[in-house]
């Protein structure tokens, strides 16, 4: 089976579209890196460039269960393999072009994993990501049998949780990106932390809601702790930005407009369902999914 | 088996934009994009606007002093104009356009602490009264990145004589501009802005240390810290504070902007050894911009025959962080 294929063999557009996508950032980094575009270190550029996406596909991967039941669109998990091989894939980009930029030498870039402790982090996570890609076969999964399969892949939340301390401790005085990936990454662990009967129907879309404020709240609270601790800002002052715009749309504010945002299309599609569902409305033509 | 592939920069003298257009390209599109090229034509002709507003425009360049040598060649102006380090403007290196926003004139500079006469002096009256010269110098990022420049400017040591600091004034801080309305940075109220530098007497008045008010024979452009920063080769770049409005002579070590976000990691000293890492990097090699392959990093920069002696005496001191 063809990652743009579904089980049978046939085209899928969901997934061909989606596999198409996820070769965008790395054909974008070499066309820039061809043409000359991506500054006058263009190798940092596609280091930094290359872990972001790696990061971001991973959290694709990891958002992907608690997005079908709040979407209500079962269909999404024909994506999951797909993020989290693309998300390996990056970050192996992303290690091989360390190497290069240190000129290929094996001897320095090994001593430098290891004597930075930020390093460290990141290729721990990154050798903790290579099992789930060679597991992420269907023979694999079958091999190994779906409670095994689910209890190894558990290790991605880990995963996850390295790779943003890595990308907390390599910002230098920008920690937007990293601050929004920690409250994406409560809200979606939120979401397992439910009892598996409230993971359906409204009470689950009006659970994640509460829980996008509270995870937006937090990444705030993670936010002006990083600037307490790090400059000794006072928390109140860091806190307060997130009431205005004055930097900025705040990290805080994007996590919430996100998961917000989800839980807001979940409502929507649900509602419609709802209406379609009702006998006579006629709607019930335009919402095939109403049967299920 | 040598595969040689031809970098980037490598090209022709005839395929590299003439400046004038380089710097006006924005015009240039907006002429053609108003369907009259004439106008465009126009606007290319008038030259940088930058240039034209800056009144010390007509000074430059500079007289060349040949007295010190720089490593490499000079690095291509558009790298070092829009490749740089101005968190006033933005955390990325490409704050070219942003930085615009600053206001140059008019710019006082103010005098002050532990010399005869505080005062304050505009910088054009500065400059005039300072021994102008352009000077080669080579810059090393703590980022582990370096650059050539031809730097136009005049010896600190000038400046520091001009200000008359009492006996037992030990430091000069420098302060940059402190403008939230133009620098959006600077609205992140939990940084210790405005940013921070200091250096000692003596080091303000080693025959390097240069005040820089242009580079390429020309005013700097705003990126690199118009309308007057510091240039200290020896040092890492972060301890050059560009936009600068004050000179405070005093008996107390300043804190520097990065000392007070992070001081294990950037010190008040900063000077360049290739044998002590920062935390989180090796500072053995440097990549040159415009460069490819990297160069193994010297100690002092290289400038140690006239640095070196400052720091004999300095003892239980991290000279290089």
């Amino acid at each position: 089976m063809a990652p743009w294929q579904d089980s049978r063999g046939r085209l899928a557009p969901l997934k061909a579209i989606a596999f198409a996508a996820l070769f965008v950032p790395a054909a974008w980094l070499l066309y820039g890196y061809l043409a000359r575009t991506l500054g006058p270190r263009p190798l940092t550029e596609i280091i930094h460039a290359s872990g972001d996406w790696a990061i971001r596909l991973l959290f694709v991967a990891l958002a992907i269960t608690p997005l079908r039941q709040i979407l209500g669109w079962p269909g999404l998990i024909a994506l999951r393999r797909m993020a989290g091989v693309a998300a390996l894939a990056y970050a192996g980009l992303h290690l091989s072009v360390y190497v290069a930029d240190v000129s290929f030498d094996l001897g320095k870039a090994a001593r430098e994993i290891w004597l930075r402790s930020y390093l460290t982090i990141g290729f721990v996570a990154l050798l903790a990501l290579i099992p789930l890609g060679v597991t992420s076969t269907d023979a694999m999964t079958r091999r190994l049998g779906g409670k095994r399969w689910r209890r190894l892949h558990r290790a991605s939340y880990a995963i996850a949780v390295l790779a943003i301390v890595h990308f907390f401790w390599q910002s230098k005085l920008d920690i937007r990106e990293p601050v929004i990936m920690a409250g994406l990454f409560l809200w979606l662990m939120a979401f397992r932390l439910l009892p598996t009967a409230a993971r359906r129907g409204g009470a689950m879309l009006a659970a994640m809601a509460g829980l996008a404020v509270l995870a937006a709240a937090l990444a705030a609270l993670i936010e002006a702790l990083y600037y307490n601790l790090r400059v000794g800002a006072p928390l109140a002052r860091v806190l307060e930005a997130n009431l205005g715009f004055a930097n900025g749309v705040s990290p805080a504010a994007i996590v919430l407009a996100a998961t917000l945002g989800a839980v807001a299309a979940g409502a929507a599609r649900a509602a419609f369902l709802a209406i379609a569902r009702r006998p006579g409305t006629g709607a019930r033509a335009l919402a095939p999914a109403a049967r299920a | 088996m040598l595969i040689k592939i031809k970098r980037g920069w490598e090209k022709p003298e005839s395929a590299v934009t003439p400046e004038h257009l380089f710097w006006n390209r924005r015009q240039l599109i907006k002429g053609i994009a108003a369907g009259s090229i004439l106008a465009g034509g126009t606007a290319l002709l008038g030259g940088d606007a930058v240039a034209q507003a800056d009144p010390s425009s007509s000074l430059y360049p500079f007289k060349k002093n040949d007295k010190y040598k720089a490593p490499r060649p000079v690095t291509p102006e558009m790298l070092a104009a829009t490749y740089n380090n101005y968190y006033e403007f933005g955390s990325s290196k490409r704050i070219y356009e942003a930085a615009k926003a600053l206001p140059l004139r008019p710019w006082e500079v103010k005098f002050s602490g532990m010399i005869e006469k505080p005062f304050t002096l505009g910088i054009d009256d500065l400059m005039k009264k300072m021994p102008l010269e352009e000077r080669v110098y080579a810059h090393r990022c703590v980022e582990a990145w370096s650059m050539v420049v031809p730097w136009s400017g005049f010896a600190m040591k000038a400046l520091v004589e001009m200000a008359k600091p009492l006996a037992g004034a030990k430091y000069v801080a420098m302060k940059t501009f402190m403008n939230p309305k133009v620098a959006p940075g600077q609205r992140a109220a939990w940084y210790p802005w405005p940013y921070t530098e200091g250096l000692t007497i003596e080091e303000a008045t080693n025959e390097l240390t240069l005040l820089v008010t242009g580079a390429y024979g020309k005013p700097l452009p705003h990126s690199m810290g118009s309308p007057l920063r510091l240039h200290t080769p020896w040092k890492y770049g972060f301890k050059a504070v560009k936009g600068v409005v004050s000179f405070e002579f005093t008996d107390k070590r300043p804190k520097s902007f990065w000392e007070e976000l992070q001081a294990s990691e950037y010190g008040f000293w900063a000077n360049v050894n290739p044998d002590v890492p920062h935390p989180r990097w090796s500072q053995a090699q440097e990549t040159v911009l415009g460069q490819d392959e990297k160069v193994p990093t010297v100690i002092w920069n290289g400038y140690g025959e006239f640095v070196a002696h400052l720091y004999k005496d300095i003892k239980g001191e991290q000279l290089f962080m």
